[in-house]
């Protein structure tokens, strides 16, 4: 998978025709063999950009920030990436007519190790859900399975995955990365501050953080769309994509297979409801 | 920092036997910012309600709870002696400790104790989290909305509008009147139809503070209550009401000729009408479906022999929109279709009627001139079978339940059968009777000896033709035996269904409807009239099978509720309801969407200090919210607050123990 | 007063503690205004008896519950929680029950999945006439979480 030919042409006429104010792509790093986001403002930049299976991150993270704000954006989005951005455009974040979407029909990403990354071994839409432009040939909607870590947990014993959780989180140092690199947590005020907050008799200690945590994702609760851009950016690698994938699994279960962001003007699985939802859970 | 006063009832022997009051109270002091505790027999009482103004002063409290019954019983009172004391009557918290512990932990007395102080505790916490909140006041349009010309509308019209409330009555039809115009006697005491009504649809039509917009249909409504928008569309007419005297000169004259839907079809009228001859507005308005001259453009002859000039055959389709404060909707019903029915041969037989159809012939006014004819061939029928329950109680065919006012119109067309044909036989296909009302049963009575007609138990099972005339099967369950009657005619009790626009109109409205269509009140007992959304009231048929009487009840409880409503130049509101912090919006309008009441509204607000770009955010309409908080729990940047039910004041009472 | 709470603040559940002998559970009753706490009114006036261990919060409707209410309850003071509101339909708010179902389903799993046992988080639907059945639920909770045992540290002079 490798595009950064094709996006350097479609960035440079964007440009050159002044479509657009800004780019969002990725280009090297430079130090290391990984990709970073760039923002190009300017035609001669655009030889930067590149895209390879290395470009991990979830771009339109940028596009909740004042660097695009009211500005004609041109970005590129991985299928998993366009359904977040699909979200953000139902809930009234972004303008679509000031972007100018390159979408990819993704083969999968690396993750550090440089095997293919979970998230795209179970991926359900590879292909960008909304574009402009696509890049590569789509292989369609795939079918939903369960991540593999949580089967695994669920075949645990209840103490076993508390005493895991326990020993995982306490690594928290409370740096608030996830919820800065997460596209749908554009929120001002944030559940997290909120709890770890004395105001509401919180505290910044590791049960307040962890539970913290927990309302967090259940915010991004059928929301979430697997890019694992909070994951990437947590410097103590904790795994916050087992609270995400675990939420994730009981609205697709039980929720007429609600999946995030696949239709543009769907809205997350807890703004609407079914007279059949599951009602056996309750006396 | 909080100053909080706390009053434990030992209301009698009711807390005071199973829960250690002075216990309690001493808990109670230990609790940091509580700066007086007290505990009195009944706080409820005169003296307690003293107790509390007077420490209010005296301590300079800045919250008071008292612990006491369930905050359902007296919170209100506790208010009130709050605001006596010239305190805001929301800095109150009531601890449950009558319902909540002392009567459901009677043989616990440690653990109720206990339980108590928690209660308190808790109470407290939240208690210092309490904003003062005042009464919301509302701006009412003094306007009422009638829609629907029938005897509930027109009855809620003229009451409405008797208190000088100025009321808009909508028609669809080109004459107010409705079903009830079309009875020839109404039961139980058999008064004319007519004669009672058309005195009221007069009085309609001259009501200083009635505006009748007769041919006209609501296509929107905004708002909320005391400030809704209606937008309603005036069909055009073609006829100038302004200087048409309703001569009939017009229709005397026009050529085209179409079944008339005021005789059920049985006769024709013209192309340019008025439906009956006591119609209200009486004036004629063409029919843009069948005139000549509007489809053809040829023919005209109205406007020439139109002597005021009144024909217009260019008028358009009209949009008014009148400012309303309350809605009162009175669509009536239509009837049901039998057509499932097959077995009786509905649509082979001519000589099955609907009741209806019955009703419009032994009209003195009617197409037969009074007199009950047989559609195929214009005899007079001697035998006629009337069939009960067509559609009605029937789950397999038809609706499960029961039409209400067919046992009784059918008694009535008994009566009126044997009156108009002397010589005639009448037979009855019931299941049950009922006649539950005033002089109801005594009427079944008077009819079944005076027509002696016979009243056979069963549901008719075919219908079948033998010759001219028509043979009806059916088991009379009393004597367990398949009976047959020759019948010259057939008049079939079809159920009462919703008017076929109830849902649309229920959706325009905003208010819920049953699977039938039949709009959905409040409460089935407690609150018959009101819809679940305010200031939108249901008279007559609309709701469910009715009777004059019953609706003319109905409408006359709405006139009462729209003039209670209406009652203050402002309605008041309770304060409980949702705000939104700007600050912390972010506008993803998730809120909008989960409102039960479409309370939530966007507005455009700068971005910041200076700035001059906008963004939106969340606006609660403060006359529409109720205050549940649907809103607040999934607001995730928490920019939505409910007061009285704050985040910070739950979790106040969650740490609180 | 936040003191106070910062101690009772301990890690995420400890279910190999053991229960000192005469420890209560505390349970967080969050109980809509229209149905639930209507209903429990009616176990009251109609005396019938329960466990002493459901401390109860009156919200307006079952929609109002953030599952951080459920979450906080469990992390500071409780050992469990049960929330309660009107029936599917009978909603006094016309659907706010409907849109809570969800999160409530969402929560108790999620609150399984890191490790609280799926008793510590019920829901019932009891309505102002259930007066019974109220106290049927509160009895089954209690015993529920009697069986679960406590959920964090307790200080020696608080057991």
């Amino acid at each position: 998978m490798d595009y950064t030919k094709q996006i350097k042409e479609i960035a440079g006429k964007l440009f050159s025709e002044e479509k657009i104010d800004v780019f969002i792509g990725y280009r090297n790093s430079g130090f290391d063999e990984n990709q970073v986001p760039v923002l190009i403002h300017h035609y001669q930049d655009v030889d930067q950009l590149v895209f390879t299976e290395k470009s991990v991150f979830n771009l339109t993270n940028y596009l909740k920030y004042e660097h695009t704000r009211n500005k004609r954006v041109g970005l590129v989005v991985k299928g998993c990436d366009s359904r977040a951005l699909n979200l953000m455009l139902t809930e009234n974040q972004v303008k679509r007519e000031n972007l100018y979407i390159v979408g990819i029909a993704c083969e999968g990403v690396v993750d550090e190790a440089g095997q293919k990354a979970q998230n795209c071994l179970e991926c359900v839409m590879p292909d960008s859900v909304v574009f402009d432009e696509m890049l590569g040939t789509p292989s369609g909607k795939r079918e939903y399975q369960v991540n593999a870590d949580i089967r695994e947990l669920d075949g645990k014993e209840l103490t076993e995955r508390l005493t895991y959780f326990e020993e995982v989180f306490e690594n928290c140092i409370r740096c608030n990365a996830c919820r800065h690199s997460c596209p749908l947590c554009y929120c001002d005020k944030c559940c997290i501050d909120q709890e770890t907050s004395t105001l509401y008799h919180g505290a910044n200690t590791t049960s307040s953080a962890f539970h913290a945590l927990m309302t967090w994702s259940l915010h991004l609760a059928g929301r979430c769309v697997d890019c694992r851009n909070c994951e990437k950016a947590c410097p103590s690698h904790l795994p916050l994509h087992l609270l995400h994938k675990q939420n994730e699994k009981v609205v697709y279960e039980n929720f007429q297979e609600h999946q995030a962001g696949m239709i543009e003007g769907d809205r997350g699985a807890f703004y609407k409801y079914s007279m059949s939802d599951p009602d056996d859970f309750i006396m | 920092m909080a100053r909080v006063g706390v009053f434990v009832c030992f209301c009698g022997a009711n807390i005071g036997d199973f829960v250690d009051v002075p216990a309690v109270v001493e808990e109670a002091k230990k609790i940091k910012e509580v700066k007086y505790a007290i505990d009195y027999k009944y706080v409820c009482s005169d003296p307690g309600q003293q107790m509390i103004r007077d420490a209010i002063v005296q301590q300079r409290l800045t919250s008071v709870v008292v612990a006491a019954c369930s905050p359902r019983m007296h919170e209100k009172t506790f208010r009130k002696a709050l605001s006596d004391a010239g305190m805001n009557p929301y800095l109150l918290e009531v601890a449950n400790i009558r319902e909540h512990s002392s009567w459901v932990h009677q043989k616990n007395k440690k653990a109720a104790t206990g339980k108590s102080s928690d209660l308190i505790r808790m109470a407290v916490a939240k208690s210092i989290a309490n904003e003062q909140l005042h009464e919301i006041s509302v701006p009412v349009t003094k306007r009422a909305l009638v829609i629907g010309g029938g005897i509930a509308g027109i009855q809620a019209a003229l009451d409405i509008a008797d208190a000088r409330i100025p009321v808009v009555l909508v028609e669809k039809s080109p004459s107010i009147g409705g079903k009830m115009a079309q009875l020839d006697e109404t039961f139980p005491t058999l008064d004319c139809s007519q004669c009672i009504l058309t005195p009221k649809m007069v009085d309609v039509a001259s009501h200083p503070f009635i505006e009748l917009l007769p041919y006209s249909e609501v296509i929107e409504l905004d708002g909320y209550v005391g400030n809704y928008k209606a937008k309603i569309k005036r069909k055009a007419s073609y006829v100038n009401f302004d200087t048409c005297t309703g001569c009939g000169a017009c229709w005397l004259k026009c050529p085209v000729k179409v079944p008339n839907e005021f005789n059920m079809g049985i006769d024709k009228r013209k192309a340019i009408y008025s439906p009956f001859p006591q119609a209200v507005p009486n004036k004629p308005v063409i029919d843009a479906e069948h005139c000549t001259m509007l489809i053809k453009g040829k023919c005209g002859i109205c406007a020439k022999v139109c002597e005021k000039g009144s024909i217009d055959y260019t008028m358009q389709d009209e949009i008014v929109e009148r400012e309303i404060g309350a809605v009162v909707v009175a669509t009536g019903y239509d009837l049901w279709d039998p057509k499932p029915y097959e077995e009786y041969g509905v649509g082979r037989f001519k000589d099955i009627i609907n009741s209806l159809e019955f009703e419009r012939m032994v009209s003195a006014n009617g197409p037969t001139g009074g007199v009950p004819v047989r559609p195929s061939d214009g005899k007079v029928p001697k035998n006629v079978v009337f069939i009960q329950c067509v559609g009605s109680r029937d789950e397999a065919k038809g609706i499960e339940y029961c039409s209400k006012i067919c046992c009784m119109y059918t008694a009535k067309h008994t009566l009126l059968l044997h009156h108009k044909v002397q010589d005639s036989h009448a037979y009855v296909f019931y299941m049950d009777i009922r006649a539950a009302g005033k002089g109801y049963e005594e009427f079944v009575k008077r009819a079944q000896v005076e027509t002696g007609a016979t009243y056979l138990r069963g549901r008719a099972s075919k219908i079948y033709k033998k010759g001219d005339k028509l043979m009806v099967q059916g088991e009379d369950a009393q004597i367990g035996q398949v009976v047959e009657v020759e019948a010259d005619l057939v008049v079939l009790a079809t159920a009462i269904y919703p008017y076929k626009d109830n849902p649309d109109l229920a959706r325009l409205l905003g208010i819920s409807y049953d699977k039938y269509g039949f709009l959905s009140e409040a409460h089935p007992k407690l609150r018959p009239v009101e819809t679940a959304k305010a200031g939108i009231f249901l008279a007559g048929c609309t709701q469910a099978p009715k009777d004059i009487p019953d609706s003319v009840a109905q409408a006359s409880a709405t006139a009462a509720k729209v003039c209670g409503l209406f009652a203050g130049d402002t309605m008041k509101k309770d304060p409980m309801i949702a705000h939104v912090n700007n600050e912390f919006c972010t506008g993803c309008q998730n809120c909008v969407n989960v409102c039960p009441y479409q309370a939530i509204v966007t507005e455009e607000i700068p971005l910041g200090y200076g700035f001059k770009e906008l963004r939106t955010v969340a606006k609660i309409n403060e006359g529409v919210c109720q205050g549940c908080g649907s809103c607040v729990a999934i607001c995730r940047s928490m920019a939505i607050d409910l007061a009285g039910f704050t985040d910070m004041q739950i979790i106040n009472e969650i740490v609180a123990i | 007063m936040e003191t106070e709470v910062i101690e009772k603040i301990v890690s995420i559940e400890k279910p190999h503690l053991e229960a000192p002998p005469d420890w209560q559970p505390v349970i967080m009753g969050i109980l809509c205004n229209w149905c639930s706490y209507a209903g429990s009114d009616l176990t009251g006036t109609s005396r019938i008896q329960y466990p002493p261990n459901i401390r109860i919060i009156r919200i307006p409707c079952s929609s109002r519950v953030d599952p951080w209410f459920i979450i906080k309850s469990l992390q500071t003071t409780a050992d469990g929680v049960l929330v309660s509101g009107c029936h599917p339909g009978d909603c006094h708010y016309i659907s706010g029950n409907y849109y809570a179902r969800r999160r409530f389903l969402v929560t108790k799993k999620l609150l399984n999945f890191v490790g609280y046992h799926e008793d510590r988080v019920q829901f019932s639907w009891v309505s102002a006439a259930e007066g019974q059945k109220f106290a049927n639920v509160v009895a089954k909770v209690t015993e529920d979480i009697k069986k679960l045992g406590p959920l964090r540290l307790y200080k020696k002079e608080n057991s």
